[in-house]
């Protein structure tokens, strides 16, 4: 930057001269000298310097002055509203009824209105007045009116132990009968809001009206217990009676004027108590005792009669102020109808026991009846069997040609069918009489399909059915022998009523169980037969020419007993399925094998082995023989005999064997032998023959002759004295 | 006659906020053109700024019966800014009261104003305003003032503290290049020595500027004497003024003349700020007149113009305002010498039209509280931005 304030072709001394009036000016200007001239210059110089602050300054001054603006109008608004608030507050306490004032937190008077002073003499009301001297001035006044124990002192104490509490309400008493209710409420602040209400009238008119009512309620107390159809007689705690309605004279049959305000309860008692006598167990010394009792007395009843007719219930009960009532209650209508009921009801139960009995020796006649029905049924069958056996027996001895056979072979037959029939019959009478006891085991299912299968196979294969029956190695727990029955009459209609096809049992696992099914290719059921074939000599029409319909009728029953259910799935024209289920045996059942012999020599507790070679008296006498519950053992001669024993290692409790026997060996040979390895069994010999000799025979061997055809009695006779 | 009057096509643009017009000052009856030009308003303000050769006693008069609910303000010119530069004609601008209002105020004796009453009236008058009303949120001051007054400076001082943080643009009257008597006029009345500001409340977004080309050298004279109420300085450097002038500046103090002042101007520098003291003439006795302020003592630093030309300088400053809807503009009268001398006077005057410029060229120009001189002020208006 250069510097050209002078000229350089001046003189130095002009040059000296230009620069000390340059210095001089700048130091003027510095200095401010010539303000007065240079004011326009100093504005400029101002504003350029100030501008920004000037504008700035002036910002925020303009600032300030609106904040003051708005607080001012604001403090004027809360101004106003605070006189408004404050005149509107003391306008509406002015216009109270009752006495108004407000102590701030500090307890002192803020402001009250006229009415706060009104009716209390002396108050020094003024704002400032502390709550302990307006107390103290209140308590002295001489408008209080203070209870004989209080002084003003004392007051004024009990006044500032309520002012205590937030909210209080209580009443003082005034002079000439005035009444002030104060109450009190602390508010928000802390400060105390003090509101009196005169209540004088209030009190007044509460005060008649109670009188009123007490007036009224005595009355209606009388007018009460002249109503009641009960006598009360009440006594005060002194026991004096205190008061008694009319119908105590009536019920106690004395005067009204035996009744006397203030009588004491003894006298009016002695006087009272001829005439009466007490009932149960109390006495007058118990009345007189209760009325003598210090508190509490419980309440008391009892009954007493009056005359030889009226009883009249006696109820005491204390009162509250030791006083206590006595009520009397005629009861002499009550007491006579519960005696006649009382009269009715014996005469009654005398009648139903009567009746009972009665009914007690029907039913016994009608069970002996019954039992003796079936008693008849099961003898009757014995005894048609019995005559059926023997013929059997006979025909199955006849000899002759052919032809005669024949004859012979069909009476057989028809014998069979008897036979079969008396037998059904044997069993419903028995399941029917209760009399059959179950004998539930555990067996093997298979063993006795097999035997089934072997009984019914001929009769299919006869019929020119498919007959099959499918091995199962179930073991199940039922009685064999009511098992046996089912099976075998399922089995027997399913071949009786398919007229070709098949027939096919089998076991099917459930899960309860197992349930051997009868399938068969027969007509089939219809739906509405289905319930209808169970019954007794129900056959379906047209089929089937040798079934006696007692065959289901059976199944039903001992699958009832046995609580095995029956099940029945049927097809018109395609065939039916026949079902019983069954419970399986335990796991631990054993393997030993159970042939039907070891079924019946467990299952009877006589066990008789008979050894007869001819089928059909074998099989003949064997039923018999379990049906009279007796085990029996059958062989065809002496050698199975005596393998069979060996093989079950059981003794027989009799022997029946057949003289004439398979091979060398007589009947005596077999039991001698039979002897000699199991002790002295009772037998006897069984032969068609009837020579002396033979019988003599026997008798030696020490096994009486029973001949052919076979006395049941005899058979039995021999067979349960053996038993013993 | 009427192919003379024209007005801007602003009235086609949907930002239009403001309308204005320019008539020939020889039209013989202005106003009448000049409404017509405008419309019947209403308006807010009318300005209307009139080259000497009008006759401005009668043109502020017809004002008041042309537009007798408006208020009015006027100057003379020393030249006008209307679509460019321009000279000879009346330049007339309307704020329609839709969008704007308007209070104004008349300064007589601007020599001897009270700046205590000129407050309190400003105050009052902006008051009247209700601001804050009807959306009317921006607001500026517009000042304008006796040229040859020498008291502008005070002027703007006191009304800039009048209106506080609300900002002031202005502009001195002036009276072509010869300096003898500037007028301005208020609803009706002119006054010579006075002022009228007008106190202006819009929905329109509004932003002053003042912007100038000058760069200081290393050029330094010291004032040693002065009369600084007449902004005459006698001596620079303890020689006659002029001459010393025309020494620092390299030229012939026999040939100073107000191109060479416009090109060569004085700065004083405030606080580390420069601030232009535009030389008006040389007096006979070889002492400078200036525009604004001097005092003796104070260090003049010659200015120059900056190295980038005046015209791409203004479309810079312009450009840097945004897109305004119009810009009223105080132009020195040194700045349109100085692009003439510089063969710019087309490409500023092009500048000036492209950027909607109108309004004068002055003898002076305010901004806040400062009078300054070689500048442009003035204030941008923007389109509102609310309903």
């Amino acid at each position: 930057m250069t510097l050209d304030l002078v000229r350089d072709d001046d003189s130095l001394a002009r040059q000296n001269q230009k620069l000390r009036q340059i210095a001089e000016a700048l130091m003027r200007r510095v200095e401010q000298e010539g303000t007065g001239d240079g004011a326009a210059f100093a504005q400029f110089e101002r504003a350029a310097v100030l501008e920004k602050q000037v504008r700035e300054r002036t910002r925020d001054l303009e600032h300030a002055l609106d904040l003051l603006n708005a607080s001012n109008a604001q403090l004027a608004a809360a101004n106003r509203e605070t006189e408004a608030a404050r005149a509107d507050l003391a306008g509406a306490i002015g216009t109270l009824q009752e006495g108004f004032a407000l102590f701030d937190p500090e307890d002192r008077l803020v402001l009250c209105n006229s009415r706060f002073g009104d009716g209390i003499a002396g108050l020094p009301l003024s704002p400032g007045l502390p709550f302990t001297e307006y107390v103290e001035a209140v308590s002295k006044s001489p408008s209080l009116v203070l209870s004989e124990d209080c002084n003003p002192a004392d007051w004024a104490r009990q006044r500032l132990l309520r002012h205590a509490e937030d909210h209080v309400i209580f009443n003082v008493a005034l002079t000439g009968d005035r009444w002030l209710q104060v109450s009190e409420h602390r508010t928000p602040r802390g400060g105390t809001v003090i509101m009196q209400t005169e209540i004088s009238d209030i009190i007044r008119t509460e005060r008649v009206a109670r009188g009123k009512l007490l007036d009224r309620q005595a009355r209606m107390i009388r007018a009460t217990l002249d109503h009641i159809n009960q006598g009360v007689c009440i006594f005060d705690a002194d026991a004096r009676l205190a008061g008694w309605n009319r119908q105590m004279s009536q019920l106690l049959s004395v005067p009204l004027t035996r009744f006397r305000l203030g009588v004491e309860f003894h006298q009016l008692f002695e006087r009272l108590r001829d005439g009466l006598s007490f009932l149960g167990g109390t006495d007058a010394q118990t009345m007189l005792d209760w009325v003598a009792k210090r508190r509490p007395r419980a309440a008391l009843r009892f009954e007493i009669q009056r005359g030889s007719v009226t009883v009249l219930d006696v109820f005491a009960q204390e009162m509250p102020d030791r006083g206590f009532v006595i009520s009397f209650t005629d009861v002499t209508a009550e007491r006579r109808a519960s005696a006649a009921l009382a009269e009715a009801n014996e005469l009654l139960e005398r009648r139903v026991h009567e009746r009972t009995v009665e009914l007690e020796a029907a039913l016994a006649a009608a069970e002996r009846a019954n039992a003796s029905k079936t008693r008849f049924v099961a003898a009757a069958s014995h005894d048609l069997l019995q005559p059926l056996s023997a013929a059997k027996l006979y025909i199955a001895s006849v000899a002759g040609d052919d032809a005669d056979r024949a004859v012979a072979g069909k009476a057989a037959n028809a014998l069979d069918s008897v036979e079969a029939i008396i037998e059904a019959l044997l069993d419903i009478s028995r399941l029917d009489s209760d009399q059959a006891s179950l004998d539930i085991g555990s067996f093997s299912l298979g063993e006795m399909l097999a035997s089934l299968a072997d009984e019914f196979a001929p009769a299919a294969a006869r019929k020119g059915l498919r007959f099959q029956v499918l091995p199962t190695r179930h073991r199940v727990r039922s009685d064999p022998g009511f098992l046996r029955r089912i099976l075998q009459n399922l089995i027997a209609n399913a071949v009786r009523y398919a007229e070709s096809g098949r027939v096919l049992v089998g076991v099917r696992k459930e899960a309860e169980g197992v349930r051997v099914e009868v399938h068969d290719t027969g007509p089939g059921i219809a739906e509405g037969d289905r319930e209808a074939i169970f019954r007794e000599f129900h056959r379906l029409e047209g089929q089937g020419g040798d079934g006696i319909g007692l065959g289901l009728a059976i199944v039903e029953r001992a699958a009832a007993r046995l609580g095995h259910p029956i099940g029945l799935r049927s097809r018109l024209g395609v065939g039916s399925v026949f079902s019983v289920a069954l419970p399986l045996a335990p796991a631990a059942t054993g393997d030993r094998p159970e042939g039907p012999a070891v079924q019946s020599a467990r299952r009877g507790q006589v066990m008789v082995l008979l050894v007869e070679n001819n089928k059909d008296m074998q099989s003949a006498l064997a039923a018999l023989l379990e049906r009279w519950g007796v085990g029996v053992i059958v062989a065809d001669g002496a050698e199975e005999a005596l393998a069979i024993l060996d093989e079950i290692a059981i003794a027989p409790d009799a022997l029946l064997i057949d003289y004439g026997l398979d091979g060398a060996d007589t009947g005596v040979d077999l039991l001698q032998r039979l002897r000699a390895w199991h002790g002295d069994i009772p037998a006897r010999i069984i032969s068609a023959h009837r020579e002396p000799r033979l019988a003599a025979h026997c008798a030696a061997a020490g096994a009486p002759l029973l001949t052919k055809p076979l006395s049941a009695a005899a058979l039995e006779a021999f067979v349960f004295s053996a038993a013993r | 006659m009427k192919d003379h009057v024209r007005s801007l096509p602003w009235r086609e643009g949907t930002d239009q906020v403001l309308t204005a017009a320019k008539v020939p000052a020889d039209h013989p009856l202005p106003m009448e053109a000049i409404k017509a030009a405008l419309g019947p308003g209403p308006f807010a303000l009318v300005l209307l700024f009139a080259s000497p050769a009008a006759d401005f006693a009668a043109l502020t008069a017809a004002s008041g019966v042309a537009y007798p609910s408006a208020e009015i303000i006027a100057c003379t010119t020393a030249g006008e800014i209307f679509d460019g530069y321009s000279d000879g004609t009346i330049v007339a601008i309307g704020l329609p009261a839709e969008d704007f209002a308007c209070a104004t105020q008349l300064i007589e004796n601007v020599d001897n104003i009270d700046s205590e009453e000129l407050i309190a009236r400003i105050v009052h008058a902006r008051a009247s305003l209700g601001l804050g009303h009807g959306g009317f949120d921006h607001e500026f001051g517009m000042l304008l003032v006796d040229g040859l007054s020498l008291a502008e400076d005070r002027v703007a001082a006191t009304l800039a503290a009048a209106m506080g943080e609300v900002p002031l643009v202005g502009g001195s009257a002036g009276d072509g290049t010869v300096f003898e008597q500037t007028w301005v006029g208020r609803n009706g009345v002119a006054r010579r020595m006075a002022g009228v500001v007008a106190l202006i409340a819009t929905r329109c977004p509004v932003q002053v500027f003042s912007l100038d080309n000058m760069v200081p050298t290393d050029r330094r004279m010291v004032v040693t004497s002065a009369d600084p109420d007449r902004r005459i300085v006698r001596t620079i450097n303890a020689e006659p003024a002029a001459a010393e002038y025309a020494r620092l500046v390299g030229k012939d103090p026999e040939q100073l003349n107000p191109l060479i002042f416009a090109a060569h101007p004085v700065v004083v520098r405030v606080w580390g700020k420069h601030h232009v003291r535009s030389i008006q003439r040389v007096t006979e006795a070889g002492e400078l007149v200036f525009f604004s302020a001097i005092d003796e003592g104070l260090v003049l630093t010659v200015a120059s113009a900056s190295e980038i030309d005046m015209a791409t300088h203004l479309d810079g400053e312009l450009s840097a305002l945004g897109a305004p809807a119009a810009i009223l503009g105080f132009d020195c009268l040194l700045r349109r010498l100085d692009a003439a001398e510089r063969q710019q006077i087309r490409a500023v005057s092009e500048c000036l039209a492209r950027h909607r410029v109108v309004g004068f060229s002055t003898y002076g120009e305010q901004i806040g509280p400062i009078h300054v001189n070689q500048t442009m002020t003035g204030v941008a208006v923007y389109p509102p931005t609310g309903p």
